[in-house]
């Protein structure tokens, strides 16, 4: 994995000679560069779970925005935005995932600084950019394990990013993250709030063409009821993405994906480890 | 020439003039004589090419002559009468390298080889008269006039189509169509009486409609049930552009179209009526809308193989409730030669029943399969209209009739077919000496 993430680090180095333009016999042109962070996602893989197979479907609205911030100077955004993913999956452990929206917003300044306003103002250098990390309405169904659901209302992550890359291609973004679930089970509903008890990783790399994209997410932390008692869970997933070939111009993409839950799957709180690989295509994912 | 005709033309005209009986005065003997010998001297001079004039007498073109071009100006020409010609009306096409016109009567002839008085049918007018002194500068071949493309001209210069577009027509046939039953070993005696009105049009570019209005076929006899549909219209396109674009990255990045020919096919009201002994039942067809893929088809689009697949909305009129109707077929609809003579059709459909309500006898969900192999071949025309044979070989499975075993019935049809309109194909040849 860290060969990987070598290779991948180095192929996004400045390439002047990179072109996103392929060209036919006749002279038509065709994009050779990919988005992973733009279209429409609809893929199909084979799921493992604790050795049950089972086949999934995953579709979702990825769309990223770069901006320069209208209020800052020499400040940018780089916006990744994701609508109504769903995961849905047969075999033995039936289930569904769907997350209405989820978003990193990540701010680039050239030279971050602290300003100290006490007494003369002072510029005390900061070597972060800033992120803020929203989720809202990820329901969580597992038919297999009976009615009941996992309803995450909200969450919102205060992360900074050290590498302060300066394009959409790399990010590493880092901090507390709070968050507020409702479990629905045979006893009833509960509510859960993590007040900045957890610590929220998002990190991605993507090389520049698009074509291979690594993205790795984690979660750890205390969430508390509210009629008391405390659980520590934790969550990984990590995913690459390379793009296989492209019909219509749309990527089509091999995706293996890895997750590891703690204390946090379902109702019971288990945990799990999946793993999945398939083949998903994202129209409109052109860069 | 001009000089016999003018003398002619004087000596009718005197001819024609009455004069008065009471204001003729008696007419001395000897001046009779003199009256006698004036006419005599001048059918002397009429019968005597005067210096000068143009004495060709042309012949009629043979079943050997050349056929006139159909390209080019065609001009009129009067030339000298003859036995044959008498009117001395020609139409000429020149090849001004070769110094050379093609001439033909400018109206048919009879079996003898005398013109009648029908001019010539579905040629190129003539507006400008080739002058007989410019004609003398030619050698004059006589020759067959043109005929359009589809059509043959013969050397009295009657036309007869011999291409016809046998999707452009209003058809009546019957056949006879016995009918066998897999289950019961019977045999079905019956005839069928068929209908329908075949249109076919190019739309833009790359593209071939073709509706069917009235499609109906009667069977009469034993179990007599019918099959009819009000309106069925498809199209079928070449498409320029590729329907999928795969790039791969491999190496340098390199496209690959890959072509799919889609097309629409779709079914307004089609009612069945289905007879097997005892059971009768009646299904309608309100509509069926399918996509359609060619596997292959020819340059003009006409002939083609390919599948189509989409759903079908029916109403089962014996039980009353609709259902969903699912299919897909295989389907070929081949014209063999280039004068549309040979045909051949063929095809295999599929159709599962969903959203039917439980009846008593027979599955939730039935199916059924039919295929078809048929080759309508033209035997002749009649004044143009052509009268094919058809043959037919047909064969359904099904269990969707309550109460009837499920099971193959076969059918085998041979008859006539009759023709109306049935214009020359788009892609007529010019006719040769071959016809085309």
């Amino acid at each position: 994995m860290v060969a990987l993430a070598l290779a991948l680090l180095l192929s996004t180095l400045p390439d002047p000679a990179l072109s996103c333009q392929g060209q036919t016999d006749s002279g038509e042109s065709f994009p050779t560069c990919f988005d992973p962070g733009t279209g429409w996602v609809l893929g199909t893989a084979l799921r493992v779970q604790d050795g049950d197979p089972a086949l999934l479907l995953r579709t979702g609205i990825l769309v990223r925005v770069e901006r320069s911030s209208g209020s800052k100077a020499e400040s940018q955004w780089f916006d990744s935005h994701r609508l109504f993913l769903t995961e849905a999956w047969g075999g033995a452990r039936k289930g569904l995932t769907f997350t209405g929206y989820e978003g990193l917003l990540r701010r680039h300044v050239d030279e971050g600084n602290i300003l100290v306003s006490i007494g003369r103002p002072t510029g005390i250098p900061f070597p972060f950019d800033v992120a803020l990390s929203l989720r809202a309405a990820h329901l969580e169904r597992r038919v297999w394990e009976g009615p009941g659901w996992t309803l995450e209302t909200g969450r919102v992550g205060l992360l900074l990013d050290p590498v302060r890359t300066n394009t959409e291609w790399g990010w590493l973004a880092v901090g507390p993250a709070a968050s507020h679930a409702l479990r629905h089970g045979r006893d009833g509903t509960t509510h859960e709030l993590s007040p900045f008890t957890s610590l929220l990783l998002d990190t991605g790399w993507e090389t520049r063409d698009g074509r291979w994209a690594l993205r790795a997410t984690g979660l750890a932390g205390w969430s508390f009821d509210f009629d008391g008692g405390a659980h520590f869970r934790a969550r990984g997933d990590v995913a690459v993405e390379h793009v296989l070939l492209a019909v219509n111009d749309a990527p089509v993409s091999l995706r293996l994906a890895a997750t590891g839950v703690l204390g946090d799957a379902g109702l019971a709180r288990r945990d799990e480890a999946m793993l999945s690989a398939g083949l998903m295509v994202r129209p409109f994912g052109e860069r | 020439m001009l000089v016999s005709a003018v003398t002619l033309g004087c000596a009718l005209l005197l001819g024609q003039v009455e004069t008065p009986e009471a204001a003729v005065p008696e007419v001395p003997p000897q001046e009779e004589e003199r009256r006698e010998a004036v006419a005599a001297s001048l059918a002397e001079a009429l019968a005597k090419p005067a210096p000068g004039a143009w004495d060709l007498q042309m012949a009629v073109p043979g079943a050997d002559s050349p056929r006139q071009p159909t390209e080019g100006e065609v001009q009129c020409l009067r030339l000298p009468p003859t036995p044959e010609v008498p009117s001395g009306e020609w139409r000429a096409r020149c090849d001004e390298s070769k110094q050379e016109c093609l001439v033909t009567p400018a109206r048919e002839l009879d079996p003898e080889g005398h013109e009648t008085g029908q001019r010539l049918d579905r040629v190129n007018g003539c507006y400008d008269m080739l002058s007989p002194e410019v004609a003398r500068g030619y050698r004059l071949v006589p020759a067959i006039a043109e005929a359009p493309p589809g059509w043959y001209r013969d050397e009295r210069g009657r036309v007869l189509q011999y291409n016809f577009d046998l999707h452009r027509r209003i058809r009546v046939g019957g056949a006879w169509a016995p009918r066998w039953l897999h289950e019961t070993q019977g045999r079905d005696d019956r005839i069928r009486v068929d209908f329908g009105v075949d249109l076919e049009w190019p739309g833009d570019t790359g593209r071939l409609h073709r509706m069917t209005l009235l499609d109906s076929e009667l069977y009469l006899g034993d179990a007599s049930s019918f099959d009819a549909t009000v309106l069925r219209y498809d199209f079928r396109s070449e498409r320029d552009e590729p329907l999928f674009r795969v790039t791969t990255f491999y190496g340098k990045p390199r496209r690959l179209d890959v072509f799919a020919n889609l097309g629409f096919w779709m079914e307004v009201l089609h009612a069945e009526q289905v007879r097997r002994e005892d059971v009768k039942a009646d299904f309608l067809v309100l509509g069926s809308t399918h996509a359609t893929l060619d596997l292959w088809h020819s340059r003009d689009l006409v002939s083609y193989v390919r599948v189509r697949a989409g759903p079908t909305v029916e109403r089962d009129r014996t039980n009353g409730f609709f259902t969903l109707v699912p299919g897909a077929a295989l389907e070929g609809d081949l014209t063999l030669d280039r004068n549309g003579f040979h045909h051949v059709l063929f095809g295999a459909e599929a159709q599962k029943i969903l959203l039917a309500e439980h009846v008593e006898g027979r599955p939730l969900r039935p199916e059924r399969l039919r295929l078809r192999a048929g080759y309508e071949v033209i035997a002749l025309a009649i004044n143009d209209q052509p009268v094919s044979l058809t043959l037919d070989g047909r064969g359904t499975w099904r269990d969707d009739l309550a109460n009837a075993p499920a099971g193959w019935e076969w059918s085998a049809q041979a008859g006539l077919r009759f023709s109306l309109w049935a214009p020359a194909r788009r892609t007529a040849p010019v006719s040769h000496d071959g016809k085309g």
